[in-house]
């Protein structure tokens, strides 16, 4: 039983840590839906943009890996940018359909693109503050220093940007434009500037991430999809342009995928001969999208959603 | 009178010239040849082409400084000299495109039979067409073991597959108990039990756990944690967590590349002290695994050819040198089991003295290659006729090989199991995170 009582602990921390982790990569995608209605489906590609640029800028200038962060970030927002005013802008002007497909094809763009430049080897950066460092927390529960620091991270920048968004002239007007574009319009706001602001934002979060991650996952050009299945059911879950909501969800799937190992515990403790080999890791992903599954039948807006 | 002279000259002379024209043998001896020379798995593809043209090189020409058969002579010597020319596809990964390749070079270029594939999903598909057309198809590097599991008449296998790798294992964890690794005292039973294993969920992985579940029963191991995970998965802390709650003194694992990496960081971030870790070649046997640096020291992996055989070994030394100085470097697992699948075509040919399917098929199934010819560390090559599975090469074995760190600092395989031609002693237990 001590040692069910160990594994529950293990489990939620690691849960928590992970789920913020979750979290923090979601953050940009909500951002992004949240203002202009359009599902990113290029977002986990600007997470892989964010780890390429440390992985690369780190030795380049000598400095420690987590040093180039505000440069991850800077890229992720100048990608963010780019992409609103050279694609994006001009899918506005036709119908959902060629929104999501313009996104699918900015991914399989980028995708390709880091491809043809980096080649498809997975790679890892083997030296710097928080690379293979781990701190001890409790009896036994053990926590990866690259996961906690984006466990860090994932709580500031939901705290900026919901501060950015609650509490500043620029972040009313982001919301005004995501309540009613037309009437922000009248009211004398800069559409335009929101939405490039947006996906500056959005960006800069995941460009962010993807520097920080890089420390402790190796890089290869189709990580992104590792990370941004994940992150859709967040922001689904969380409903989709809820900034609240993200977080939440975040954590409750940091908190299903970490199951597995308290089930294991439980076998153990009651020594089940016949529930043994019984394993659901290969099902936690499943445990996750039958929770998404029965959200969206019970509440289609997700936990903290306003938007349908 | 001056007729019946002329017609019966006409008759004898044909008479002398058929036999002659039956007996006379090809100039060349076609073989197809199809790898993975483009796409996802290219690289291994390069090293595939490289080993059987080195092959094929050996056994057109006489070269004394190899202590080969078939570099005795130029060409096969039965079917007075013919030599062995190679027409070489690219199946791209692809079953479908490597079926209809076969079909090309059966219909148009009349191979007179087949190597490849390399993956066993195309392999399978190949080999079923040439087991329509009745064209001999040798296998030396898929090792999926459902392919000899089919009753084919027309296909052999000479690489051991994934249930003789597993036993390999588990035959080498019995050897450490009993204190036959070099350098290791006999290991308590109890300090590698339990076991837990994970591989990756797909076709490859989830067959390397059922073998795994097998053996370890048989050779009366516990299995405390068998799991079955995504390989393009975003985080394994739950897996590891799961896996050191068991308390194991063997992890075993079949990974692809990007995980096997996220595994062993996930391993060391959790302090994993585990006395032995396993990976079932794959990811465990790439580059970037060996990037991972002091991480990876004292961990296992199977294979079937390490460059430290060339140490024990003069003849995989002797045709090691040839492939650097055609590649620039030593031969790998990949490399010497494509050399080795082209130099049995040789000397099924050569036992066949003909390009009859037939006549190579009867070849195929009785022949026997001594494993003092071969250039990977086996007993031999003999296939089976008979039992539950057919065409497989039974003297064939697997490598067990550890990370070390060499006298350059560098960090290197060498071999562990079998014990008898280990390289270096064994690092006991693995030094823990």
């Amino acid at each position: 039983m001590e040692e069910l009582g160990i594994q529950i602990l293990k489990s939620a921390v690691s849960g928590l840590i992970m789920g913020l982790v979750f979290a923090l990569v979601a953050l940009g995608l909500t951002v992004i839906f949240g203002v202009m209605d359009i599902v990113n489906f290029a977002h986990g590609e600007f997470l892989m943009v964010g780890m390429y640029t440390t992985l690369l800028t780190s030795p380049l200038l000598g400095v420690d890996p987590v040093l180039t962060l505000p440069l991850a970030g800077l890229v992720g927002a100048v990608l963010g940018v780019m992409c609103y005013f050279g694609l994006i802008r001009f899918l506005l002007r036709g119908p959902m359909i060629a929104q999501l497909f313009g996104t699918f094809g900015l991914m399989i763009f980028l995708r390709n693109l880091a491809l043809l430049f980096m080649g498809s080897e997975p790679r890892i950066i083997h030296e710097g503050w928080l690379v293979g460092k781990s701190i001890l927390v409790g009896p036994g529960v053990v926590l990866e220093s690259t996961k906690v620091a984006a466990a860090a991270l994932s709580l500031i920048s939901f705290a900026v940007v919901w501060w950015f968004i609650n509490r500043t002239r620029v972040g009313k007007a982001i919301t005004a434009t995501s309540l009613d574009a037309e009437g922000a319009r009248y009211m004398g706001i800069s559409t335009e500037y929101m939405n490039a602001l947006a996906w500056a934002v959005g960006g800069a979060s995941v460009g962010v991430a993807g520097g920080l991650l890089v420390n402790f996952w190796p890089v290869e050009p189709g990580v992104g999809l590792l990370f941004t299945m994940i992150a859709f059911a967040t922001v689904a879950l969380g409903g989709f342009g809820s900034v609240r909501g993200a977080l939440v969800a975040g954590i409750l799937i940091g908190f299903i995928v970490n199951l597995p190992p308290v089930w294991d515990a439980i076998l153990r403790s009651i020594d089940a001969a016949g529930l043994r080999g019984m394993e659901i890791h290969s099902f936690k992903y499943t445990m996750v999208y039958a929770v998404y599954f029965l959200i969206m039948v019970l509440r289609p807006q997700g936990l903290f959603g306003w938007k349908q | 009178m001056r007729k019946i002279a002329l017609v019966s000259a006409i008759v004898l002379l044909a008479a002398m010239l058929v036999p002659a024209m039956a007996w006379s043998a090809p100039k060349e001896i076609k073989i197809g040849v199809i790898y993975p020379l483009t796409g996802p798995a290219a690289a291994a593809g390069r090293e595939l082409r490289a080993g059987a043209e080195l092959a094929a090189e050996i056994a057109n020409k006489v070269m004394p400084n190899i202590n080969m058969d078939m570099a005795k002579n130029a060409g096969v010597k039965s079917m007075g000299g013919a030599k062995i020319t190679l027409i070489i596809k690219d199946h791209q990964g692809n079953p479908q495109l490597g079926a209809d390749l076969a079909k090309k070079l059966i219909k148009d270029d009349k191979v007179v039979g087949i190597l490849g594939c390399y993956h066993s999903s195309v392999t399978k598909t190949v080999s079923a067409v040439c087991e329509r057309y009745g064209v001999p198809m040798i296998n030396g590097s898929s090792t999926s073991p459902t392919l000899t599991k089919r009753d084919f008449k027309w296909f052999w296998r000479t690489t051991p597959h994934d249930k003789w790798f597993t036993k390999d294992l588990f035959e080498f964890l019995v050897g450490l108990t009993k204190g036959r690794a070099k350098g290791v005292k006999a290991v308590p039973k109890q300090d590698l039990n339990p076991l837990a294993a994970a591989c990756e969920k797909t076709e490859w992985g989830s067959n390397v756990a059922i073998e795994i579940k097998n053996f370890a029963k048989e050779y009366g191991f516990t299995l405390a944690s068998d799991i079955l995970y995504a390989a393009k998965s975003p985080d394994l802390s739950s897996e590891v967590q799961s896996m050191i709650a068991a308390k194991p003194g063997a992890m075993l694992f079949a990974s692809y590349t990007s995980d096997a990496l996220l595994m062993i960081k996930t391993l060391k971030s959790m302090k994993a002290k585990p006395k032995i870790i396993w990976g079932q070649d794959a990811g465990f046997d790439k580059p970037e695994f060996v990037a991972l640096g002091d991480d990876i020291v004292g961990i296992l992996t199977r294979s079937v050819f390490l460059p430290s055989v060339v140490k024990m070994k003069p003849l995989s030394g002797q045709v090691n040198d040839l492939y650097v100085k055609m590649m620039g470097h030593d031969l790998g697992g990949a490399s010497a089991r494509s050399f080795t699948g082209l130099q049995t075509w040789v000397y099924v040919l050569e036992k066949a003295g003909s390009t009859d399917p037939k006549a190579i098929q009867a070849a195929c199934n009785t022949i026997s290659i001594p494993g003092a010819q071969l250039v990977v560390p086996w007993v031999g090559i003999k296939f089976s006729t008979k039992g539950e599975e057919i065409g497989q090469n039974v003297l064939g074995g697997g490598l067990i090989g550890q990370y070390q760190k060499q006298k350059d600092g560098k960090i290197g395989l060498e071999v562990v199991y079998p014990f008898d031609i280990a390289t270096a002693p064994m690092v006991y237990p693995f030094q823990g995170y």
